[in-house]
């Protein structure tokens, strides 16, 4: 409680005034009912260190919690509101920005190669999932021995930069190094398929070459599909699958060899 | 106001998210990055314009079937003229002789991991190798576009050739590279000469061809400056040597991966 003392009470407004701190001793802990007796004009509904909505506003503009460019509700009234009351609070998913149902869907898409994508799902890029398929892709290959997460990561941020780069400059309108990146991560999720089938199986043989040819071909051809929808690129979609299988070849040479 | 201020509980989990210092924290993150961006594309720009790289990367599809056609067959092609469209060339999409740069560049990639596998297979792979191999063609290109550049600005010759367009060029033997590269991995060594000889003539065929359009034209359209006239032989000899620079590079830079 003494601990008031040295917060800048010129940060935020708040109606607390030196003058509550003699009623008595209080501790920032959970016991509710006593000071809500005590304290009724003092507004707890702002907790020590948050300033209030007016001062939020000039302080920082709205960084996008949940999708990135679309969402523009201002942060002040909605984070007042939640931070009301626990109830009233997004769930921590929804904050954290994963949204299960929109990770679903670009799976689907993948595993569909056959089936038209719908442009509009690149919208929100997000990274979470290509973060478990990368997880996972290495898992993968941990179970059959190859401890090369180093080389994962390495080559896909070069693979991912190179795209990104050819990207921009083979479409129309331009492309941002996230969409790339969220693209490409999903689309190695039959690269996970064959390493998996490379832990019980050897896939050196003929029948080898000829799934990892299969799933190259896969991957590169999802990747490009998506991309050719979301950036509106007409005839070119050979020319895009080409760089991705020459992406999705050196992670075949991973597991293979 | 006071009403909800028994959920005491939900304050410190709201406080991570919601406390200023993360927030501006994320903030000063956001915008350092995007003067990063900026910086890198303020470099950029000083030395390339983005917008005259891009009319070399508008192609598609059919286009570069036809022009892998054309560097491995060019023998039945008949019209070499580069079409223009008041005054600006058309894009490769529009005008098959129109250099592009997707295929060098892919063809280099394609050419760096084929030595890869090839010195994979041969057992004598490790990175620094390849990263020796991927070096010394960059220095072969950059080396031939810089005499390329030298002498047609020592020769005076007018020509509309920028720089772009001599690296699409000269990165169009990379294309006969690999496929002599694959024929020598698939046959062995017969195979390896056969495809040599074939794609080193298609390739001077090729070469010779394109840039006499752009080169040798000049001397007729260009009615000022004495030297111009004097020297249409030295600008036949540069397409010629040129051309002949095209099948030493191939032997040099392809020999020691198949042995």
């Amino acid at each position: 409680m003494s601990g008031f003392d040295n917060f800048n009470t010129d940060f935020y407004q708040s109606s607390y005034s030196v003058d509550d701190q003699n009623q008595g001793s209080y501790g920032y802990s959970n016991s509710e009912n006593p000071y809500n007796k005590q304290y009724g004009q003092y507004d707890y509904s702002q907790p020590t260190g948050y300033p209030s909505p007016g001062m939020m506003q000039p302080q920082q503009p709205y960084t996008g919690q949940i999708f990135q460019p679309t969402q523009t509700y201002t942060p002040s009234a909605s984070q007042s509101m939640y931070s009301n009351s626990f109830e009233d609070e997004p769930p921590l998913l929804e904050e954290l920005g994963i949204n299960f149902d929109h990770i679903w869907q670009k799976t689907l898409t993948v595993l569909h190669p056959l089936k038209a994508a719908d442009g509009s799902i690149m919208n929100e890029t997000d990274l979470a999932g290509p973060m478990v398929f990368c997880l996972a892709f290495g898992a993968t290959l941990l179970l059959s021995g190859k401890i090369q997460f180093g080389y994962v990561y390495g080559i896909s941020a070069i693979g991912c930069l190179a795209m990104y780069c050819l990207l921009n400059l083979m479409s129309m309108t331009g492309v941002s190094f996230g969409c790339v990146a969220s693209v490409l991560g999903y689309c190695l999720l039959p690269m996970i398929i064959l390493s998996s089938f490379g832990v019980l199986f050897s896939l050196q043989g003929m029948m080898g070459i000829i799934i990892t040819a299969t799933i190259i071909g896969w991957c590169s051809f999802s990747a490009s599909k998506i991309f050719i929808s979301a950036l509106a690129m007409d005839g070119q979609q050979l020319l895009v699958a080409y760089p991705c299988a020459l992406l999705y070849g050196v992670f075949a040479l991973i597991s293979v060899f | 106001m006071a009403g909800p201020s028994n959920d005491m509980q939900g304050g410190p989990a709201v406080n991570l998210f919601t406390d200023p210092m993360a927030n501006a924290a994320m903030v000063y993150g956001s915008s350092l990055a995007n003067q990063g961006k900026d910086i890198v594309n303020k470099e950029i720009s000083r030395f390339m314009s983005v917008n005259k790289l891009k009319y070399f990367f508008a192609v598609d599809t059919r286009y570069v079937l036809k022009k892998l056609m054309i560097l491995m067959f060019p023998y039945t092609h008949q019209d070499w003229e580069v079409r223009y469209h008041r005054d600006t060339p058309l894009t490769p999409r529009q005008d098959v002789n129109a250099p592009d740069l997707y295929i060098p560049t892919m063809a280099f990639i394609t050419y760096i991991l084929l030595a890869g596998m090839a010195l994979g297979i041969q057992k004598r792979f490790s990175p620094e190798v390849l990263g020796l191999c991927a070096s010394t063609a960059l220095v072969w290109i950059i080396i031939e576009v810089l005499v390329m550049l030298l002498s047609l600005y020592l020769l005076t010759v007018h020509s509309d050739l920028s720089t772009f367009d001599l690296i699409a060029y000269s990165g169009y033997k990379y294309v006969g590279m690999i496929f002599t590269v694959l024929s020598g991995l698939l046959f062995g060594s017969d195979g390896y000469y056969v495809a040599l000889v074939w794609s080193s003539c298609a390739l001077m065929f090729f070469i010779v061809r394109s840039l006499k359009m752009k080169i040798l034209p000049s001397i007729s359209s260009d009615s000022m400056g004495m030297g111009s006239n004097a020297k249409p032989q030295l600008r036949l000899y540069i397409t010629v040597a040129t051309a002949v620079f095209q099948p030493i590079i191939i032997y040099w830079l392809t020999s020691h991966l198949v042995r």
